[in-house]
């Protein structure tokens, strides 16, 4: 014990605010638990009681160390609430598989995580087996997960849990989001989740009826609603059943789909924005023209290009088949309206690469979807044209670029810089993820089209991801997920802090 | 007499390559190995063998049923009265009926809006589903039981702990 009163009051505060959020997590567990019970599924009821106990346990201990020394909430640096975040994010996969591995559904604690880590980052890709035959309870833990990784876990806690917000903010942005909708990060978060049950109200309601028309039970119907409200509002792809979105054979599913999950791939930041009046903000901000030019130019190449090959040879087909999925992939959703290898098989070159370059793109900064965002894509567009602008005036004229996204700012060269390293960063991680698929015989298309998906967090496949890969790249995948959501820094500081203790150790002993 | 035994080795010919279809039509194939190949079997007639499960969606005198046969799941487009003879559907609680599902294979179905869909001209039913009643795991409740008293006794002393130290404070 005596040695654990050198260490420095980083590991405490990571310690204490990691167990926080693990033991918030694991009150969540209430829910399915309580789910299956009325449902009278009572071995997945016991497998809630067993993971909901560990994840109590591992939190509460955390919690303990990490208050074994005094620390002050306003010691938490950036530091820390990056290292925070990262870290709780992966003691949370690891906790939240339990139910999946004790299902018996998953072939391996492995696929249970790659699974935990699809639903939390929003990406959508599954490696659970006969999802037809899943429990209640289990579904609706899936479909949580991914909605509570929507919005964020640790925006979560902030909402919720955490009473002295001194620090708050910098855990906060651990977990990619950075906007400050009010001057309090804890209002800030708890606006976040409020945006959220509205539509989630909304949406579920939508759903449901429709649901009914299109021939579902009520009861049955609601349980698809919510669920798949869930998945399209979070950005996150999945689906009660194995078919995905094409289980239910229905247009106006499909169509109150893609509103959800558009308007859940827009900014927070617009949302607040819109709904304090500033409707021109829809057509102003940086994002929201980002997304238009590109989300029209992917559907319209895509269109024509499938329609000059023959594959799709009505408008209605083009919309449901096509249209449906570059949106699905360009707002990182991952809801498929086609089987995986008829990507590989009908699409052709020219198709795919409209879908790995919509998948990368993504949808805004700080809103449920991933990608390197429309923002940023923006951001480096503007500050490419005011550059070729600078070139070309004549020395003494002063240009200012600006762009405007809530409110006016000044396109400096450190914003261009910022937002040319994230794009630079997830360019590495496609590249690294795609050479590692083609190291494994996968073709060059179908290995860029799986890392896209994965890289930018979106959740269709080509047929890649199976439980039957190879090991090294469910690992791969997990970690290009993982790196994906919250945007490298966090991670990048996870491993400094780790690596930092380590060599501490050695030139200690 | 000439003319008919001239004719004969036609009309011998001819029936065995409408058997030969006919067994054909009825070889089944793994919905997996269809949509693998949505072209080439595109507009053809094909045989698939799998649970139902989900519910049947009901759309008039017509109703949506999807199948699944391990490999992938397909929508089957049939009549109402067909689907009247499928009793279980497959679920956490039950096995869904087996059904065998002959009819035309489509992967850009022009009536449902380019969907890929099976429309049913025949179907039977293999083998009857029934209700899966799993008995609750007796290692699973004493795990259960044991991490849920732990969990318990860790929240009561750091409840204690943390009003000792709020009235310390």
């Amino acid at each position: 014990m005596g040695s654990l009163k050198t260490h420095s009051p980083g590991v405490y505060i990571v310690s204490f605010y990691t167990g926080y959020i693990i033991a918030g997590m694991a009150f969540l567990m209430l829910l399915p638990l309580f789910i299956s019970l009325l449902m009278g599924e009572w071995n997945p009821a016991l497998d809630f009681v067993i993971s909901m106990s560990i994840s109590l346990i591992t939190g509460l201990s955390l919690m303990s160390f990490g208050r074994s020394r005094k620390t002050d909430s306003s010691q938490v640096d950036w530091r820390y609430g990056f290292i925070i975040a990262a870290l709780s994010w992966i003691m949370l996969m690891f906790l939240c598989s339990v139910p999946y591995l004790l299902s018996g559904h998953t072939k391996s604690l492995l696929d249970g995580c790659f699974d935990v880590m699809s639903g939390f980052t929003t990406t959508g890709l599954v490696l659970t087996q006969d999802l037809d035959h899943l429990s209640t309870g289990l579904n609706i833990w899936r479909h949580m997960l991914t909605f509570i990784g929507g919005q964020g876990m640790v925006v979560l806690a902030l909402s919720f849990l955490v009473k002295n917000t001194n620090g708050a903010y910098k855990i906060y942005c651990g977990e990619g989001k950075d906007i400050k909708l009010v001057p309090n990060v804890k209002g800030t978060a708890r606006i976040i989740w409020k945006i959220s049950l509205i539509y989630l109200l909304v949406g579920t309601l939508a759903l449901w009826i429709c649901g009914m028309f299109i021939g579902l039970s009520p009861l049955s119907a609601f349980y698809h609603g919510l669920n798949m409200f869930e998945s399209a509002w979070s950005t996150g792809g999945f689906a009660p059943n194995t078919q995905n979105i094409m289980y239910y054979h229905s247009f106006a599913y499909e169509n109150i789909t893609i509103i959800f999950f558009i308007l859940g791939s827009m900014n927070f930041g617009l949302h607040y924005a819109i709904w304090q009046g500033k409707k021109a903000e829809m057509f102003k901000n940086i994002e929201m023209q980002s997304f238009f030019i590109t989300s029209f130019a992917a559907c319209a190449l895509a269109a024509v290009k499938l329609n000059q090959l023959g594959i799709y040879n009505d408008a209605v087909s083009i919309f449901r088949r096509v249209v449906y999925n570059v949106l699905s992939a360009h707002t990182t959703t991952g809801f498929g309206s086609i089987y995986a290898r008829q990507f590989a098989n009908e699409w052709g070159d020219f198709g795919i690469l409209i879908m790995v370059i919509a998948m990368l793109i993504g949808g805004s900064a700080c809103s449920t979807a991933g990608g390197f965002k429309g923002l940023r894509v923006g951001i480096v567009f503007k500050g490419l044209v005011s550059d070729i602008k600078k070139v070309l005036s004549p020395e003494r004229s002063v240009r200012v670029a600006k762009y405007h996204h809530i409110k006016d700012y000044v396109l400096d060269d450190p914003t261009v810089k910022a937002a040319g390293l994230i794009i630079i960063c997830y360019m590495a991680l496609f590249a690294v993820t795609t050479l590692l698929g083609t190291f494994y015989g996968y073709s060059l298309a179908d290995s860029a089209f799986e890392a896209a998906s994965v890289s930018g967090n979106v959740g269709l496949s080509i047929g890649v991801t199976s439980a039957s890969m190879p090991a090294l790249m469910k690992i791969q995948y997990i970690l290009a997920m993982y790196l994906g959501r919250l945007e490298f820094i966090s991670v990048f500081a996870l491993f400094g802090f780790v690596i930092g203790g380590i060599k501490r150790l050695c030139v200690r002993h | 007499m000439c003319k008919t035994l001239k004719t004969l080795p036609f009309v011998l010919v001819l029936s065995a390559c409408l058997i030969t279809s006919a067994a054909a039509k009825e070889e089944v194939i793994t919905i997996n190995d269809l949509v693998n190949d949505t072209l080439g079997y595109n507009g053809q007639t094909v045989t698939v063998e799998g649970e139902a499960i989900g519910e049947a969606l009901e759309r008039g005198e017509y109703s949506w049923v999807n199948i699944s046969d391990g490999t992938n799941a397909i929508g089957i487009w049939m009549t109402k009265a067909d689907e009247d003879t499928i009793k279980y559907y497959g679920d956490f609680k039950n096995l869904g009926d087996t059904v065998k599902v002959t009819g035309v294979f489509s992967r850009d179905c022009s009536e449902h809006g380019g969907d890929v869909d099976i429309h049913c001209s025949s179907l039977t039913i293999v083998k009857s589903g029934h209700s899966v009643i799993s008995a609750v795991s007796q290692k699973k409740l004493i795990v259960a039981a044991v991490l849920a008293f732990f969990a318990a006794l860790l929240a009561f002393f750091y409840r204690r702990e943390s009003k000792k130290r709020k009235s310390s404070d």
